[in-house]
């Protein structure tokens, strides 16, 4: 998929020094997931979403250079189950600050792991969430720049209409 | 193949191949712009995706933002919890298979940043010592990570731009190539197409020339076959022309002057029954008029009325046994065009011309089909 229209920002390196001391992220809670469809928030609890999760599948996962057994949900399912339906664009944000909107998310191939070997991910694994597509096709997995559009550690989900 | 009898065909193939090689170019120009610079784009676009600025960079930003933090106040819970959670953002972006397989320093680096999370989470001090070994040295990897990848991304994108200016120039290339074959097949249909069209109207014309007689002009007896067949169902009139003692006229005053006055004959018909009839020569001095006649009064008239503009002319004929200018015999005969209807008016037409001739020429006579004769 190509990532056409995607905006993406990165906070100034002084903006993230001044946050950072602040501890906005220290103190935030890598537990939870924010939704957000306009002025409604949804804050889902990530242990929940862990029990929630029911696709099993086992890929070779470009970043990780190795077969490796994933557990997640059917994210369309979850989008369809918060926002009523699928929203033509989603405006991520992860807990590294890394920031993008991203168009395209009609499609079961699209699983929101919890689980990688058996085990939750975590912040150190790239974790607690993340977006894969279960089956990339004939995309060369030594170019990682073919999975741009994979989403880490994500921390909220705005729905853009 | 081209099938005989239909030669358009061939031209029809020189225009699908033009019309397929100006496809095939507005096809190349899409497939270029369409889908080859949006991949341009995905691969070596420097932001606005997941690995545009590279992850060893955001890593080694993480250590340097809990670095600051330890280095300022390493005992305080707080700073703490904060530098743990940086580093674990750091560890995670550092921990790539690619990092891993390719840079010996990764998977020491990872460990020495393990021992440190540890640390952290436990109540145990944490040293400058610490800090060299957990965080400078990973800190030295990933700078050797970022500036081994800054160099190979920047082999690829010359390697890539190198590429880039084989394939354009091949594409231009194979671009002339398809316009001058598109060009040079629609030169091959206009070729053809005059062609075809030269031959058509060539044709028309040695149709037209079977047609007609060369010495004056007008059709022949394949015409007037031809014409009576067209007219199927209508009424019309035919007269049979004569020139009496034409081969006196012509042994007399030469075979030129019998030319001069088979012209002058068809000049004097076609003055006298104008646009609405065609003339026909049918061997030697005999003419046919074909004209639409509803009524036998009209072909009445128009026998009476050739026949005095005829005498009117006084041509000299010198060789006359009965007059000193040319005389003409006429039969008439009314019939509705077909082909058995136009046998049997030729017939009658003929019969009452040689009645004309049998009763000493220089007059005119209407058959009627049903027998009866009008003369004067």
């Amino acid at each position: 998929m190509l990532n056409l229209g995607h905006k993406v920002r990165f906070p100034a390196p002084g903006l993230l020094i001044v946050g950072l001391l602040l501890g906005s992220t220290a103190q935030a809670n890598p537990d939870t997931l924010q939704l957000r469809d306009g002025d409604r928030d949804i804050t889902l609890s990530v242990e929940a979403l862990r029990e929630r999760a029911d696709v099993e599948f086992r890929f070779y996962e470009p970043y990780l250079t190795e077969d490796t057994e994933m557990r997640g949900l059917v994210f369309r399912d979850l989008l369809i189950e918060h926002f009523g339906r699928v929203p033509p664009q989603l405006h991520f944000q992860a807990w590294d600050d890394y920031d993008v909107t991203l168009a395209g998310w009609d499609d079961p191939n699209w699983i929101l792991v919890t689980h990688q070997n058996g085990e939750p991910i975590s912040l150190r694994d790239r974790g607690p969430l993340r977006l894969v597509e279960r089956d990339y096709g004939n995309r060369d997995p030594d170019n990682l720049r073919n999975f741009n559009d994979w989403v880490w550690m994500i921390r909220s989900i705005e729905a853009v209409w | 193949m081209v099938e005989p009898g239909r030669p358009w065909r061939r031209h029809v193939h020189w225009l699908w191949l033009s019309l397929m090689s100006f496809t095939a170019l507005m096809l190349l120009i899409a497939y270029q712009t369409r889908w080859v610079y949006p991949e341009i784009q995905a691969y070596f676009s420097q932001s606005g995706n997941l690995t545009g600025q590279q992850l060893a960079t955001r890593s080694r930003d993480y250590l340097q933002l809990g670095l600051d933090q330890l280095l300022q106040a390493p005992d305080e819970p707080e700073t703490r919890e904060s530098a743990h959670f940086q580093i674990k953002l750091a560890y995670s972006l550092f921990d790539i298979g690619l990092y891993r397989r390719e840079y010996d320093c990764t998977v020491p680096s990872l460990a020495a940043i393990d021992d440190l999370l540890l640390r952290l989470e436990g109540a145990a001090p944490v040293a400058a010592s610490h800090l060299r070994e957990s965080l400078l040295a990973p800190m030295r990897c990933l700078t050797r990570i970022e500036m081994h990848q800054l160099d190979r991304r920047s082999a690829i994108t010359a390697e890539f731009v190198d590429k880039t200016r084989r394939h354009q120039g091949q594409v231009l290339a194979g671009s002339l190539v398809i316009f001058a074959l598109g060009l040079g097949f629609w030169l091959m249909h206009e070729l053809q197409r005059r062609r075809a069209d030269r031959s058509a109207r060539e044709s028309l014309e040695w149709m037209s020339r079977a047609l007609r007689d060369p010495l004056t002009g007008v059709g022949n007896r394949s015409a007037l076959h031809d014409d009576v067949v067209a007219a199927r169902g209508r009424s019309l009139g035919l007269l049979l022309v004569d020139i009496d003692y034409f081969k006196q006229y012509n042994d007399s005053l030469g075979h030129p002057a019998g030319d001069r006055l088979l012209r002058r004959l068809v000049e004097l018909i076609e003055f006298n029954h104008g646009q609405k009839a065609s003339l026909y020569r049918l061997g030697g001095d005999e003419f046919a008029v074909l004209f639409e006649c509803q009524d036998d009064q009209i072909l009445f008239h128009s026998c009476r009325q050739l026949v005095e503009a005829l005498r009117s002319a006084t041509i000299p004929h010198p060789s006359h046994p009965h007059a000193d200018h040319v005389t003409f015999s006429v039969g008439a005969a009314r019939f509705t065009a077909g082909h058995a209807r136009f046998e049997a008016g030729y017939a009658a037409a003929d019969a009452a011309l040689y009645e004309v001739k049998a009763q000493g020429r220089d007059g005119w006579r209407v058959a009627n089909l049903d027998t009866s004769i009008v003369a004067g």
